[in-house]
C-alpha cells in the first residue's frame, strides 16, 4: 500500500538526518575556529554554507510536493510538517556558524583580549544541544528533545554574563572596544543558534506526539 | 491482419443479413395489410357498414364494446395480481410457481378456455351466449399478459425510486400508487395493448360464449333488455366470429365480399388502436413528468 | 451539545451473519458525524438502522436500542413517523420521474397538505435551504431527470427538507458526482447543521475532515474509534484507525 509514497517519507527521513549530522559537523569546526584560532577551518564552514542552503530547498521541495500529491494525514502530515518547519531553523544554524567564521576571519592574527571562558562554555552547550536535538530526531526521543529546551536557560543566562564581563572590559580601555564589539556579536550568534536548536526539539515532539506549544488545529 | 479482415467482413455480411430480415418483416407486414385491405374495399358497399342485418356495423360496435368489458376486467384484476407478485409476494416455491401456472394460463389453447366459458359462465349460470360471459373467457386469456407485463415493469423499476419514497415515510401502498405505478405506466400501457390485441382477435374463445347472434335495436335503450346495446349480458358476434361464419356457413350471396370488409375493418381497428394507445400514453406520460 | 440519538449496544445479524457487533454510540445535536472505514463493514447496513430502512429486507435481526430524543426508535415509535423526523439521501441522485415541484412537494402531499399555497411555500422554502431555488425557480414544471447528477441530488436535499425532518442521512452523498457539485452539497451540508443533525457516511477522507464534527471509524462491523475530528485525523489513538486513515490498507 502506498510504496511510492513510503519510499518517498524514508528519503525525507535520510535527507533529515543527512542535514543534521552536516549542522552538526559545521558548529563543531566553528566551535574548533574559534578556541583553536584557526582561521582555514573559519574558510571551511563558510564553503559550507551553500550546501546547507541547497539541502534546504532539496527537502523544502520534498514536503512540498509530498503535502500536494498526497494529502497525508495523522503521523504522516505531522512527519513532513515538522520537517519542513526544522529544515529552516537548520539552515539558520548553518548561517549562524557562517557569520561567526566571518568574524573570526576579520578577526585573525589577533591575541583575544580575554580568556574565552565563558564564550568557550557557551560554545560547547550549545554545540551539545545542536547535537542532541539530531539525536532526538533519529531517536525519536522525547525525554532528549525536553533536555534540549531545558538547556536553552543555560545559553541565555551565559549570554548575560558574557555581555557583562565585555561591558567591564570596554569601561577597562577603549582599545578593547573592537574586539569586544565583536565578541559580543559571537556571543549574540551562539545564543540564536541555541534558540534554534531548541526550535528543532520542539518539532521533534511535534513530530512524535502531535502537539506543539504553538499550535492548535481545532476547527471553530 | 487476415484475422482482422474476416472479422470485417464477417461485420458486414451480418449487418446486411439484419437490415434483410428487417425488411422482410416490413414488407411482410406491408403485403399482409394492404392485401386484406384491398380485399376488403374492393367491392366495396356503402349499405355493408350498416347497423342492421345487412351490415357490419353491429359486430365494429361488438367487437369494441367487447375489449372494452375485457380490459374493465383483466386490467385492475392483472395489474393488482402483478403488484401482488412483485412487491407483496415472499419469494420462495409458491411463489415461483404461482408465476409459472400465471405464465401457462396465457398459452392455453383458446378453444379451451372457450369451452370451459362455456361450461362455467354459460351453463352453470343458466345464461344464454352473451358479451360478459365472451369478455370474461378473453380475460381469462389476457389477465397473465398484463400481469406479466406488470412484474417485469416494476422488476425492472430502479430501486432507487422505491427506496426514496420510503426513506421520506411513505407507506408501502403509497409508495406503489403514487411513485411506482405511475413510472411503469408506459410499459403497463405495452401489456394493455396486448391483451386488447387479443381481444380484437378472439374467436375460439367466444364462439361458445358470446354467441353467434346479434340482434340490437338502437332505439331501445332499457338496459336490461335484450336487444338494448349497451346491455352486457346479450348476445353478440364480434368481427372475427362474422369471419368465420362468413366463410364457413356462407349463407347470404355476398358473404365473401363481408368476410374481407370485416377483415379489413378488423385489421384497421387494431392498427388504430395501438396508435391510439400509445400517443395517449406519451401524453399522459408527459404531462405526469412535466416535460 | 445535546444528544439525539444515542445508540447502546446494536447488533444486527443478516441470517446468520452478524453484521453490526455491540455499537454504541452518541450522535450529537446539530453536529456533522462522519462514519468512515473499508467497503463492506458495516456503515451503511447502521445508518440504515437509524431509520428503519432494515425493516424492509428479509431475514434481518436487530437488538439492543437506539434512542431519538430519549423514545426507542424500534419499539416506541411507529416508523412511517421515524422516516419523516429522519431523512436519508442516497448516494445515486433519485428523484421521481416527476416534475421538480412534485419532487418536492411529495412528502408534504403524503402527509396530507392539500392546499396549493402551503404546498409553494415548503417547495420554495425547502428549494431555498437546499440552495437550488435560483436555478430551478423557473422551471418548477420540468421533470425533474432533466437536471445534473449535482443539482439532482440537491433537489433530492431538498425533497428530504420539506417534510421538516430533525436528522438527515447521508449515505456516499457525493460519491457519483464531480467536484464541484460535492463541493457544493459539502457547503450545503455545514450550512444545514445550523438547524439538523447530520450523519453522513464516506469514502473521502478529506470530505470528512473538511465538513464533519466527529468522525466513528468503522471495521468489519465494530466502531474501532470514534471522537473529535481532527483528533482522529491528525493524532489516531488506534493503529488501525492510522493505517486505515493514511491509507495504508483499505
Amino acid at each position: 500500500m502506498r510504496n511510492i509514497f513510503n519510499e518517498q517519507l524514508e528519503q525525507l527521513n535520510t535527507d533529515l538526518i543527512e542535514m543534521g549530522t552536516l549542522i552538526g559537523q559545521v558548529i563543531r569546526m566553528t566551535v574548533e575556529a574559534l578556541v583553536d584560532k584557526d582561521i582555514e577551518k573559519a574558510k571551511k564552514v563558510i564553503r559550507f554554507e551553500d550546501q546547507i542552503d541547497r539541502q534546504e530547498k532539496t527537502i523544502e521541495n520534498l514536503c512540498l510536493k509530498l503535502l500536494l500529491q498526497q494529502q497525508p494525514v495523522a503521523s504522516d502530515f505531522t512527519q513532513i510538517s515538522a520537517a519542513l518547519k526544522m529544515i529552516t531553523d537548520m539552515e539558520r544554524i548553518g548561517d549562524q556558524s557562517a557569520d561567526i567564521s566571518q568574524i573570526l576571519i576579520s578577526m585573525a592574527g589577533q591575541p583575544y583580549i580575554k580568556k574565552l571562558d565563558h564564550i568557550q562554555a557557551m560554545a560547547n552547550e550549545t554545540t551539545r544541544m545542536v547535537f542532541k536535538s539530531i539525536d532526538a530526531y533519529v531517536k525519536k526521543d522525547l525525554e532528549l528533545a525536553k533536555e534540549v529546551i531545558e538547556q536553552d536557560d543555560i545559553v541565555d543566562s551565559l549570554f548575560l554574563t558574557i555581555k557583562r564581563e565585555l561591558i567591564d572590559l570596554i569601561n577597562e580601555s577603549t582599545e578593547n572596544g573592537e574586539q569586544a564589539a565583536d565578541l559580543l556579536m559571537i556571543g549574540k550568534y551562539f545564543e540564536r543558534i541555541g534558540d534554534h536548536a531548541t526550535n528543532i526539539a520542539e518539532w521533534v515532539i511535534y513530530s512524535i506526539t502531535g502537539k506543539h506549544d504553538d499550535i492548535d488545529v481545532t476547527i471553530e | 491482419m487476415g484475422k482482422i479482415r474476416n472479422a470485417k467482413i464477417a461485420d458486414k455480411i451480418m449487418t446486411i443479413v439484419f437490415y434483410c430480415i428487417a425488411l422482410l418483416f416490413l414488407v411482410l407486414l406491408l403485403v399482409l395489410a394492404l392485401y386484406v385491405i384491398f380485399k376488403g374495399f374492393v367491392d366495396f358497399k356503402l349499405e355493408y357498414l350498416s347497423f342492421n342485418r345487412k351490415g357490419i356495423g353491429n359486430q365494429f360496435f361488438n367487437t369494441l364494446y367487447l375489449v372494452f368489458l375485457s380490459l374493465l376486467i383483466s386490467v385492475p384484476l392483472g395489474t393488482l395480481a402483478g403488484i401482488y407478485m412483485s412487491e407483496y409476494a415472499k419469494q420462495g416455491k409458491i411463489t415461483n410457481f404461482l408465476r409459472i401456472s400465471i405464465e401457462t394460463l396465457s398459452s392455453l389453447p383458446s378453444i379451451v378456455v372457450g369451452l370451459f366459458g362455456y361450461l362455467v359462465f354459460i351453463v352453470m349460470t343458466g345464461a344464454r351466449w352473451n358479451l360478459m360471459a365472451g369478455a370474461l373467457a378473453v380475460s381469462i386469456l389476457s389477465i397473465p399478459l398484463i400481469t406479466t407485463t406488470t412484474v417485469d415493469a416494476f422488476k425492472s423499476l430502479e430501486n432507487g425510486y422505491k427506496n426514496g419514497s420510503l426513506g421520506l415515510g411513505a407507506t408501502h401502498w403509497q409508495t406503489i400508487y403514487h411513485v411506482m405505478l405511475p413510472a411503469c405506466f408506459p410499459r403497463i400501457m405495452t401489456g394493455i395493448i396486448l391483451a386488447a390485441g387479443r381481444g380484437f382477435g378472439e374467436a375460439a374463445a367466444l364462439l361458445y360464449t358470446s354467441g353467434m347472434s346479434t340482434d340490437i335495436n338502437w332505439s331501445n335503450w332499457n338496459l336490461t333488455a335484450a336487444t338494448c346495446a349497451l346491455n352486457p349480458f346479450r348476445p353478440g358476434e364480434t368481427l372475427s366470429l362474422l369471419i368465420w361464419a362468413s366463410r364457413s356457413e356462407a349463407v347470404s350471396a355476398n358473404a365473401t365480399q363481408i368476410a374481407n370488409l370485416s377483415s379489413a375493418v378488423l385489421l384497421i381497428m387494431v392498427f388504430t388502436f395501438s396508435l391510439g394507445a400509445r400517443m395517449l400514453s406519451r401524453g399522459i406520460n408527459k404531462k405526469a413528468k412535466g416535460c | 451539545m445535546d444528544s439525539k440519538i444515542i445508540i447502546n449496544d446494536l447488533n444486527l445479524h443478516y441470517g446468520a451473519f452478524q453484521a453490526l457487533k455491540n455499537i454504541s454510540m452518541d450522535i450529537k445535536k446539530n453536529e456533522i458525524t462522519a462514519l468512515i472505514g473499508p467497503s463492506g463493514c458495516g456503515k451503511s447496513t447502521f445508518l440504515k438502522t437509524l431509520n428503519r430502512m432494515n425493516d424492509l429486507e428479509e431475514n434481518v435481526k436487530i437488538d439492543g436500542s437506539i434512542l431519538l430524543d430519549g423514545i426507542d426508535i424500534y419499539h416506541d415509535m411507529d416508523s412511517i413517523l421515524l422516516r419523516q423526523k429522519i431523512g436519508m439521501v442516497f448516494q445515486q441522485p433519485n428523484p421521481f420521474p416527476k416534475s421538480i415541484y412534485d419532487n418536492v412537494a411529495y412528502g408534504p402531499r403524503i402527509l396530507g397538505i392539500r392546499k396549493k399555497r402551503e404546498l409553494d411555500q415548503i417547495v420554495e422554502t425547502s428549494l431555498k435551504q437546499a440552495v437550488i431555488w435560483d436555478e430551478v425557480k423557473d422551471r418548477l414544471h420540468k421533470s425533474a431527470l432533466s437536471l445534473s447528477g449535482g443539482q439532482q441530488q440537491r433537489i433530492c436535499i431538498a425533497r428530504t427538507l420539506a417534510v421538516n425532518p430533525d436528522v438527515i442521512l447521508m449515505d456516499e452523498p457525493t460519491s457519483a458526482l464531480d467536484p464541484i457539485s460535492t463541493s457544493k452539497i459539502e457547503d450545503l451540508a455545514v450550512e444545514l447543521k445550523k438547524n439538523y443533525t447530520i450523519v453522513i457516511v464516506t469514502h473521502n477522507m478529506q470530505q470528512a475532515t473538511r465538513i464533519s464534527d466527529k468522525t466513528v471509524f468503522f471495521l468489519l462491523g465494530e466502531t474501532i474509534e470514534s471522537g473529535e475530528t481532527h483528533e482522529i485525523f491528525s493524532r489516531p489513538k488506534d493503529k488501525r484507525t492510522e493505517d486505515y486513515i493514511t491509507g495504508r490498507f483499505g
